[in-house]
């Protein structure tokens, strides 16, 4: 074991960064009454505030962690770190009235991490919330299926009080916490069939919600799950057989929906001013950043509608620079990467499909949304793991990654109890 | 365990996928940044579809053609050095594909991927070009032109530079006329595109320079030869007729007559092969760019020509088409010696920009010579040294015959001084003969930029 803190080095450094690009965008009040000027701009005390604890609480938790568990690998969490700080950045600079709920979304996301460590340290714990959060996650679809209000042509909102929440976000913890506690044993084949009933319907009901990008994510996640517990190539080719079928007959059903997203693909051009509006802002944006981008704030992009949702990784690409951008998406590759390589060595088959299930949720979710707005593949609206603003897909993503951190063994040895865990 | 941990190894084909379309995204940047940057949604750099952040673009006088005053595009003073100076300066819109507000946006706005629009954003301006184009001269190759459409050029054959490129119609960039899209008249016919660098028109006698070229290269006795012209000449196809009846001519009294039935012959006796090859030498069929702005292509077809065909595509007819700006280069390599400098528009004044002149291989010297010679009589004895005076001018004249209307004129030559190592064309559509209407547009041009 090295004892060298390296993770105080790459700390200092990632805070440094955050410092330099927070700066960029507090300074932009009215010089008089303020505490700081800079540039004959006045500082954004409240921003600042939540910039500040946003820091604080990244520092507390290292440092936390590097007494209470010594051996653990930082390198996940000074990632995840590293990308929510990004978002809330990005926030900030395309709009200050929005920062104040993502900075609660994001202190909510890492609460939910701890909670969820907790949660699923103990694998009996574990096992005992299996039915209550499948229970939980088909009521809160269906829920939402009944009250949610049309946004951008999907019906997956939630109203709660003056919140909007997303709920398949939430339903996406579930969903890999249901698959992987219900494929962990050899399980009967009556619990099997529950669990291939719970995902068609969470798939399903996302169809019903018009939510095509979610649905997508689910059925991916699902076959890595399933693949992971069973090792099968032909059960796989059977589910994605049906799926294709399935797929097929919605698209008879509801070819206008479906068509209607695939139609622009490859063709944003053609219409710059409807359907390919936002895909070739971004490409002209993105590419009008150069390598280090035209300043955080400074952008066009930030105009364009859910710049700061699906579209961010153009905002990046804009206004922080083409290798911030694909830094980004080198940190989401590391994370799915981090939780291959923590899988091997899991306590449990539990922790190890969580982990990896988790962590290919993100990248095929970071697939999608790089590349369909890039018109790489088609769009279909998903949001950026770390960096979109939206509560509730903050929140879910540190959650997810609960189990990357649970797969990885060296976050369970205790302090003074190397030798004996060791295997 | 051990299946789960073999399993999980398959996960990274994924990651690999993952990092392959990272690849291909940067590569899709780095190919398509120049396009996508430069579509006109792009606010960084145009505004309503205008560019208005970009440097300033002078002329080789240091006169301003455009520049950007408070956020606006401005162009010069002069209503006439705007009109004369459009197709060179370009529009905002970008209709004027050749101008150099399009062509050279780059180093106008500074844009590139590695900076991206940051300069421009901080200094609200790209960078300051020079074009080798002298306003004044551009304003009298205007007023020569007057109301009739065509083209006018010259240039420097030792350096390359352009002097003068004035392409008509032309309109004042900061009075647009309202009619210019919707008038069926004909009087803005191609008026965005710049005839002397995106014409083509049918070359008429001025190709009998190249046939000329051909007949020297080829026939070993060519200045021995008479040739007989009684009014036509006789193909086992058809005939070419003349212009007039020259009796017996030698080579060099071919040319200056412009006797068809001379050239015919010769065409005849060249064959497609030998007289194609001469004018691709020349640039005929061959791409040459400007400062990296495309040319369009002088075209010369013989494959499926027969002797009637072959004789008229000697005296420059048939399906022939020539470009003002190749045909002027054409003009410069026969008075430097064979060579000519590749026509440039921008200016640079620096010590490496003199000495690496990018030049044309057109034909041996002694080619050169023999031909420059030809031209030169042909303004001595022919056109007569007053249309003329001071400029020991040799060139050529056309008369273009087309499907409707009057013959395209054509003059095309240089000057012999030293001190005045310039090319010329000119074209004026449906002018008429060639020594009446482009002519004196040619020596005006030349009077100018020889004070």
């Amino acid at each position: 074991m090295r004892r060298k803190k390296w993770w105080l080095a790459a700390l200092t450094l990632i805070t440094v960064f955050q410092v330099i690009s927070m700066v960029q965008v507090l300074f932009d009040q009215p010089a008089e009454n303020a505490l700081f000027v800079l540039d004959g701009k006045g500082l954004d005390a409240q921003s600042a505030l939540f910039f500040g604890i946003f820091i604080l609480v990244e520092w507390v938790y290292f440092i936390a962690m590097s007494i209470a568990r010594k051996h653990s690998d930082p390198a996940l969490e000074l990632v995840a770190f590293f990308l929510t700080g990004i978002g809330l950045v990005v926030v900030a600079g395309a709009n200050k009235e929005q920062l104040k709920t993502q900075f609660i979304a994001v202190m909510l996301g890492i609460v939910c991490f701890a909670v969820m460590l907790w949660l699923i340290g103990n694998v009996d714990r574990a096992m005992l919330m299996r039915t209550p959060m499948a229970a939980a996650a088909i009521g809160l679809l269906v829920l939402t299926l009944i009250l949610a209000r049309n946004i951008q042509g999907a019906f997956n909102w939630l109203q709660i009080g003056g919140m909007s929440i997303q709920p398949s976000e939430f339903v996406k913890v579930a969903f890999v916490f249901v698959g992987a506690s219900t494929l962990d044993k050899l399980q009967t084949t009556r619990s099997l069939t529950k669990y291939i009933i719970f995902c068609v319907v969470c798939v399903a009901l996302l169809f019903l919600m018009r939510d095509l990008g979610t649905a997508l994510i689910f059925f991916f996640t699902f076959l890595v799950l399933a693949f992971m517990r069973s090792g099968d190539f032909r059960t796989l080719v059977l589910v994605c057989a049906a799926a294709a079928m399935a797929a097929g007959l919605v698209v008879l059903i509801r070819s206008d929906f479906v068509m209607e997203r695939f139609s622009t693909y490859r063709h944003v051009w053609d219409d710059i001013y409807g359907k390919g509006y936002q895909q070739t802002r971004v490409l002209i944006y993105s590419v009008s950043g150069g390598l280090l981008g035209v300043g955080i704030g400074k952008g066009n992009l930030k105009d364009v509608s859910a710049a700061t949702e699906d579209l961010v990784f153009g905002m990046i690409c804009e206004e922080w620079g083409i290798i911030i951008g694909i830094l980004v998406v080198l940190c989401i590759l590391f994370i799915a990467f981090h939780s291959i390589r923590c899988a091997a060595g899991a306590r449990s088959a539990f922790y190890a499909i969580s982990g990896i299930a988790a962590g290919m949720l993100m990248l095929f979710q970071a697939a999608l949304n790089v590349f369909g707005v890039t018109d790489l593949l088609p769009l279909t609206g998903v949001t950026l793991p770390f960096i979109s603003r939206g509560g509730s897909s903050a929140i879910c993503c540190w959650a997810l990654l609960a189990f990357i951190k649970a797969a990885d063994n060296r976050t369970w040895i205790k302090r003074g109890e190397l030798g004996a865990t060791q295997q | 365990m051990k299946g789960i941990a073999r399993r999980s190894k398959l996960m990274l084909i994924f990651t690999a996928a993952f990092l392959a379309g990272v690849i291909v995204l940067v590569s899709t940047f780095v190919i398509n940044a120049q396009d996508w940057a430069f579509k006109r949604a792009n606010l960084h750099i145009y505004s309503s579809g205008q560019i208005v952040s970009a440097g300033k673009i002078f002329d080789r006088n240091g006169k301003v053609l455009a520049q950007t005053v408070d956020g606006e595009r401005e162009y010069s003073d002069s209503k006439t050095v705007r009109r004369a100076t459009l197709h060179a300066v370009g529009d905002l819109e970008g209709f004027i594909a050749t101008g150099a507000h399009t062509t050279f946006r780059s180093e106008l706005t500074g844009y590139s991927f590695f900076n991206g629009v940051y300069d421009l954003k901080k200094n609200g301006a790209g960078n300051d070009i020079t074009l080798t184009i002298d306003s004044d001269l551009c304003t009298t190759a205007l007023n020569a032109l007057g109301n009739r459409k065509g083209a006018v050029g010259v240039y420097n054959y030792k350096t390359g530079e352009i002097l003068c490129m004035v392409s008509t119609p032309t309109y004042d960039p900061e009075n647009k006329p309202d009619d210019i899209d919707s008038d069926t008249s004909g009087k803005y016919d191609g008026i965005y595109l710049n005839r002397f660098l995106s014409g083509v028109f049918t070359p008429g006698s001025t190709f009998k320079v190249v046939t000329a070229i051909s007949a020297i290269e080829n026939i070993a006795d060519i200045n021995l030869r008479t040739f007989k012209c009684n009014g036509s000449y006789q193909t086992s196809t058809g005939e070419v007729r003349c212009n007039g009846v020259h009796g017996n001519i030698n080579f060099g009294q071919a040319l200056s007559k412009s006797c068809n039935s001379a050239f015919a012959c010769i065409a005849e006796e060249l064959g497609n092969e030998k007289l194609t090859q001469t004018a691709e030498q020349l640039g005929f069929n061959q791409r040459i760019t400007v400062d990296g702005v495309k040319v369009t292509k002088s075209f010369l077809d013989l494959s499926e020509a027969v002797s009637v065909d072959r004789g008229w595509a000697g005296i420059g007819q048939y399906t022939t088409l020539a470009n003002p700006c190749q045909m002027m280069t054409v003009m410069g390599a026969i008075a430097n010696g064979g060579s000519a400098a590749t026509p440039k528009i921008i200016k640079e004044d620096n010590a490496l920009s003199s000495i690496a002149v990018q030049k044309l291989e057109y034909m041996s010297s002694d080619t050169a010579n023999t031909i420059a010679k030809m031209m030169r009589d042909n303004v001595l004895n022919q056109y007569g040294e007053w249309r003329f005076p001071e400029l020991e001018f040799a060139g050529k004249t056309g008369t273009a015959e087309v499907a409707d209307g009057d013959p395209h004129s054509w003059f095309v030559g240089f000057s012999q001084r030293e001190d005045l190592p310039l090319a010329v064309v000119v074209v004026v559509e449906n002018g008429g003969e060639g020594i009446s209407a482009a002519a004196p547009i040619a020596n005006k041009v030349m009077q100018a930029a020889a004070k």
